[in-house]
């Protein structure tokens, strides 16, 4: 009998056990788990999920060796970048109590958001491609980088943003096979710390990437 | 340091209200008032049954130094997370269905989020750090447009270069207090060698002796070195108003408290040398004070050293009116 993780969240599907809350009994091989199943925890999808080797997660994007070679040359930001940079000085801000500079920083987030370059009518399908994008190779290079310099910081945001992303993707996926039903009768929240998005029927009670409770969950409405 | 209360967690109705020395947490706002808190004084911090308070630390330390391997690595990661952001907000607004704007809103908050956190940790984590300061800088210079908040970023970097430049002020202050630090320790065994090389003499220990004597002497090399660098000497008329103040501060409010304790305990010995000192001490004010009032008088003084009490006089006494050691054994200066 063989084992599961789910690439998003760590939880592990196992075999032998099955998953018997969602009417999978023990000794259900993972072939014959419908393709309807999602990770109990976080809801990504059954291809979300890679064999358990050894009980340890496999790294979800393989690493490159040489891809240094395409850093860009020096640093620069756009204003977009810009606006999300001084939001999060915002954020910051605000954690010290520091109202008057959190103002300040949101004026500035709030300039560079109308600079920001429009994407010329963009869909799902376009929005998939620029993700796909980063699980195939920003993400890797990114790592080897702060693995190279030892910044556990930025190893921490990459681990995260990668498994949101693949959330993303996960979902990216159900919406292109049809099935945009899947948010019938569903809630969505995202996740204020890390943005993983949750669709589900109620709030977890802590978010299954970062783990902070999930008060700090945001529920997105839909509009009637 | 002042006390904040988060609000969502305080319950408005006990514990800090009663410790707080200053009535700081008893306001209309519900909000600790910042003015009135003394500067980590904490007492509400440790009352609050709902860990609703916390201090919140005025300055903050210098960032971590992130490398620029990584920062350009993460730019990328920013730039793509940021372009879904946009193209998802642009979806959500097309979109037809409510499913499908809702679908595309949570991927638009997403990707800030994401977006956000990358720039945080490449190299953007405190707001009031000089990374920023110097990227507000760069904006100002190269921003252009009508629309650019000039006010607000020029008020943003008038308040960082403050906290900054306090900073550094803070840093440096620090290397004073461990020159003066060092300075202490030095003459402390500058002393502590002579006394042992002395000793080395009696017992007929030459070498010992000699070794103590060059290790006191290179001791106070170091000490000198380290008061000049902290910047403590200044002028004569400086320096001797400095004697005044320290003689003073020994005879007045040092050695009284010492001897009575020193009395308490039946400690003789002890008794007789912190009086020695004080009362020659009293004598060294006033001849500071003395010196400084004639300083430009240019006919020669000689000084008279008591080489058991430390007295020190203008003119050679019978006996020493401290110690009462024979006049024959002070030391001419
Ligand atoms: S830290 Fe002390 S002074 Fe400040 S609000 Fe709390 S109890 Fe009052
Ligand atoms: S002690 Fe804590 S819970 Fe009580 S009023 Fe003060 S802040 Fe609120
Ligand atoms: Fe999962
Ligand atoms: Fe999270």
């Amino acid at each position: 009998m063989k084992k599961y993780i789910c690439s998003v969240c760590g939880y592990i599907y196992d075999e032998a056990s099955g998953y018997p809350e969602g009417n999978i009994p023990p000794g259900t091989v993972w072939a014959d788990v419908p393709s309807s199943f999602v990770c109990p925890l976080c809801g990504a999808s059954k291809a979300e999920f890679n064999e358990n080797e050894n009980e340890k997660a496999k790294p979800a994007v393989s690493s490159t060796s040489d891809s240094h070679a395409s850093l860009p040359e020096d640093i620069s930001y756009t204003a977009a970048e810009l606006s999300a940079l001084f939001s999060n000085l915002a954020k910051g801000c605000e954690k010290q109590y520091d109202s008057e500079m959190a103002d300040l920083y949101k004026e500035l987030a709030a300039y560079y958001n109308l600079k920001s370059e429009k994407i010329n009518k963009p869909d799902f399908e376009s929005l998939k491609s620029l993700l796909q994008n980063d699980l195939s190779t920003h993400f890797a290079m990114a790592n080897d980088v702060a693995a190279g310099q030892h910044d556990r910081g930025a190893l921490r945001a990459l681990k995260w943003a990668e498994k949101v992303s693949l959330m993303i993707r996960s979902l990216l996926n159900k919406v292109e096979s049809g099935k945009a039903d899947f948010l019938k009768e569903k809630n969505v929240y995202v996740c204020d710390i890390c943005g993983f998005i949750y669709v589900g029927d109620e709030k977890p009670e802590i978010c299954p990437v970062c783990k902070v409770p999930g008060m700090k969950m945001t529920q997105v409405g839909r509009s009637a | 340091m002042h006390a904040v209360r988060n609000i969502r967690l305080c319950t408005k109705d006990c514990l800090c209200l009663y410790v707080c020395p200053t009535g700081a947490t008893d306001t209309e706002t519900g909000q600790i008032d910042a003015q009135k808190c003394l500067s980590g004084c904490r007492l509400c911090v440790d009352a609050c049954p709902s860990h609703a308070i916390s201090l919140v630390p005025e300055e903050y330390p210098a960032q971590q130094e992130t490398s620029g391997d990584v920062k350009k690595a993460l730019g990328i990661l920013s730039k793509s997370k940021t372009e879904q952001e946009i193209a998802a907000y642009e979806i959500e607004e097309a979109a037809e269905t409510p499913r499908a704007k809702q679908l595309a809103k949570a991927i638009g908050m997403s990707n800030r989020i994401m977006a956000e956190d990358l720039l945080r940790e490449a190299g953007f984590m405190l707001p009031q750090s000089g990374e920023v300061l110097k990227l507000l800088n760069s904006l100002v210079e190269s921003e252009t447009s009508e629309d650019f908040p000039a006010a607000a970023a020029e008020k943003l970097i008038q308040k960082l270069r403050k906290i900054n430049a306090s900073m550094k002020e803070k840093t440096m202050s620090k290397t004073t207090d461990n020159l003066l630090e060092a300075f202490a320790g030095e003459a402390q065994a500058n002393r502590k060698y002579l006394a042992f090389s002395r000793k080395a003499e009696q017992e007929g220990h030459l070498n010992a002796a000699k070794l103590f004597r060059a290790a006191a002497d290179a001791e106070t090399i170091h000490a000198l070195k380290h008061f000049e660098v902290a910047g403590k000497i200044g002028s004569t008329i400086e320096n001797l108003k400095s004697g005044v103040e320290g003689e003073t501060h020994e005879y007045k409010e040092m050695y009284p408290p010492f001897v009575e304790q020193a009395e308490a305990e039946g400690n003789n010995a002890a008794v007789r040398t912190f009086t020695f000192a004080m009362k020659a001490e009293e004598v060294h004010a006033g001849l500071y004070q003395e010196a400084m009032d004639t300083l430009d008088n240019q006919e020669e003084v000689f000084y008279y050293l008591c080489p058991v009490c430390g007295n020190i006089e203008k003119v050679v006494p019978g006996k020493c009116p401290i110690c009462g050691v024979s006049g024959e054994k002070f030391i001419k200066y």
